[in-house]
């Protein structure tokens, strides 16, 4: 019997050698819960990254495998684990919130398995560790293109609305104050929210009495919908300006016409996308769900073109040193946002946009380069 | 804070207050019969908010969407109570508590899984949405009719619980189960009728809730359940005027804590437990309740 099983066995071992390969990619998205929107607009993006291209230079074929971690810490770092000792991937992708990615990036980080977030933007998730990069830019350049894109349109004076509960939302703000004090504008005020309340009404009223030029915005989208709204409602006049966290559809839907003028730092749009790349992915996109492009699906798909040329790159692609040395040496990668250098942070360094709703639309505004 | 402000982030407490009362009564009329917390009363009013929701998209008026809301949640209420309650009738109360999380994660994910987790707009009619300016000082409309219709129906639910046969059934049954089966109630109908009555308190409660904060989702019902249920156990949990005025306490705690701490604003669900642990620590039952096995309503 024994004999047996060691016959099998190596028949086993020489018949996987023989074919190609199935190398596996974890994904980690918030499919449902608060964030669903980030979760499912990232794994549109992601589908057509992987519809285009889904075959390595060497044969093998990439499998992903993705998770739901129901926008939530601990379930985001159980399914890391998940993937890692279950699932034996070879890379991760995810999560879109940095308080969810900062969970997620020690076990990744003990494991020696190369995480890539696409979206998270606080410059802590990557800090000090050697296996997580990102595919978008930070905070502190998210926030300055807020404060900057305020102060020189003729807003002078700001309050900062800080969602205490995401470790984003407390950088963006702590990063805006610091560029928009630089240029000269005036903090008048700070409130604080948390995600998932509905009420801002005592905000909101806070900030009409301290009556700025503008409101920075720096949460999410759920919450940004309800508080424009209370906002508009109790009388505040002054436009609101807000990060990549806003932008998605359920803005405008929820806000409705208090939305209306409502800009923010975005990592996308299609009008600004001339490669080949962008117009390839904006043309599958358009033609696979019919509705317009946005920043999470496009970052989505860079991530995981990120990982592919990373393990293009090495002889044997299930190598996670070798991916992840790759991974963080990527230079001049062509993606659908734009030209992405890895720095030695793990940071992307690459160009923003500044968008607006505009007729129940968002608009393109500008572009800042780094 | 100039008194236009003052007076503003006043009307905002009586605003949010008003919101928690109309959910915590349903909560304490529950537990006053059947000493159980029913966890799963934030989801049921998820459930109301969700039909009015689809059954305005589908193209009927709201205020039939309204009753259609109620009939559902009233439904869902019998059946949870009929598949998962009934058969731990005579088991432990730990029992009973933990299959009401479970409805509750059950219910959460049943409507994850058939409508998303994204956030949907509600949309309400004008006369709900209005604003009124009165000298600077703004007043949704909501503010106005909540207050009242939570009164309106705390009246309604004493009325019953006091004046009529029914009401005097289901007072007996929270005192003990067994000799109200031999006086000749049918034990189970009453306990149908409780949960029916708190469903739709739920739903009234979700409806008002997506017509103030138009944005509804599966997981909407778990925080404003968590508050409601604060709220009736500060009140007095069994009493049903209790659960009013814990709503309120609760409600202008959370908004002067924002308004004159804005720097603490982040902490201001802390501030509302930690105000609920004290008042526990001097009146462990609660504003209105007394002794534990004594007090019914």
């Amino acid at each position: 019997m024994k004999k047996i099983t060691t016959i099998a066995a190596s028949v086993a071992l020489i018949a996987s050698m023989s074919y190609a390969k199935e190398v596996k990619i974890g994904v980690v998205l918030p499919i449902t819960g608060p964030l669903a929107a980030f979760g499912q607009t990232s794994n549109d993006g992601l589908k057509i990254a992987y519809a285009q291209n889904h075959t390595l230079k060497n044969g093998d074929t990439v499998k992903l495998i993705v998770l739901d971690d129901r926008g939530d810490k601990v379930e985001a770092a159980t399914a890391v684990k998940r993937l890692i000792n279950k699932n034996h991937v070879t890379a991760i992708l995810g999560e879109v919130a940095s308080s969810n990615s900062m969970a997620m990036a020690p076990v990744a980080e003990k494991a020696k398995t190369p995480m890539l977030t696409h979206a998270s933007t606080n410059p802590r998730v990557t800090k000090g560790k050697k296996f997580v990069t990102r595919a978008c830019f930070i905070d502190p350049f998210q926030g300055a293109i807020q404060a900057n894109y305020a102060y020189d349109h003729g807003y002078k004076t700001a309050v900062i609305v800080t969602d205490a509960k995401q470790d984003y939302s407390v950088g963006v703000s702590k990063a805006f104050k610091k560029a928009y004090e630089k240029r000269g504008g005036k903090i008048v005020g700070r409130v604080i929210i948390n995600s998932g309340d509905k009420d801002f009404n005592a905000q909101v009223s806070t900030i009409k009495a301290k009556n700025p030029s503008i409101v920075d915005f720096t949460g999410y989208y759920p919450e940004a919908a309800l508080m424009v709204r209370q906002a508009r409602a109790v009388g505040v006049k002054a436009p609101f300006i807000g990060g990549d966290g806003v932008g998605f559809p359920e803005l405008i839907k929820i806000g409705g016409k208090a939305a209306e003028g409502f800009m923010y730092s975005d990592h996308f749009d299609e009008a600004a996308a001339t490669s080949p790349v962008a117009k390839a992915y904006v043309k599958a996109f358009h033609a696979k769900y019919h509705k317009a492009t946005d920043s999470m699906g496009a970052l989505a798909a860079d991530g995981y073109g990120m990982i592919l040329a990373a393990m293009n790159k090495c002889k044997d692609p299930t190598d996670k040193i070798c991916v992840n040395t790759n991974l963080r040496a990527t230079k001049g990668y062509k993606g659908v946002t734009g030209v992405i250098n890895i720095n030695k942070q793990g940071d992307a360094v690459k160009s923003g946009v500044v968008r607006v709703v505009k007729n129940g639309k968002f608009s393109y505004l500008t572009t800042v380069n780094p | 804070m100039d008194i236009s402000t003052f007076v503003q982030q006043m009307i905002n407490g009586i605003s949010l207050g008003s919101m928690y009362a109309l959910i915590a009564i349903g909560y304490t009329l529950v537990y006053g019969v059947l000493r159980l917390i029913n966890f799963a009363h934030g989801d049921i009013m998820m459930v109301g908010a969700f039909v009015a929701y689809l059954a305005q998209n589908a193209g009927v008026p709201f205020e039939l969407a309204v009753i259609l809301a109620i009939i559902a949640a009233m439904v869902t209420g019998i059946l949870t109570d009929k598949i998962a309650y009934k058969p731990l009738r005579n088991a432990p109360k730990i029992s009973l508590l933990i299959t009401a999380i479970g409805i509750s994660f059950f219910l959460e994910n049943l409507f994850n899984v058939l409508f998303g987790g994204v956030p949907r707009a509600f949309s309400a009619p004008d006369y709900l949405t209005k604003i009124i300016h009165y000298d600077g000082i703004i007043v949704p409309v909501t503010v106005i009719i909540i207050p009242v219709v939570t009164l309106i129906l705390l009246f309604i639910i004493l009325w019953i619980l006091n004046k009529t046969k029914y009401g005097m059934a289901i007072r007996s049954l929270a005192f003990d189960i067994p000799t109200v089966k031999l006086m000749g109630i049918n034990a189970d109908i009453i306990i149908m009728l409780v949960f029916a009555i708190g469903s739709a308190l739920a739903a009234v409660g979700g409806i008002f809730y997506a017509v103030s904060y138009p944005s509804i989702d599966p997981l909407m019902g778990v925080i404003v359940g968590l508050k409601a249920f604060a709220a009736a156990v500060l009140g007095g949990i069994g009493s049903v005027a209790g659960a009013v005025i814990g709503g309120f306490i609760l409600g202008f705690t959370e908004i002067v804590v924002v308004a004159f701490m804005p720097d603490l604003g982040g902490y201001k669900d802390a501030f509302a437990f930690i105000f609920l642990i004290l008042v526990l620590l001097f009146k462990p039952t609660g504003i209105m309740g007394q002794d534990l096995d004594r007090s019914r309503f």
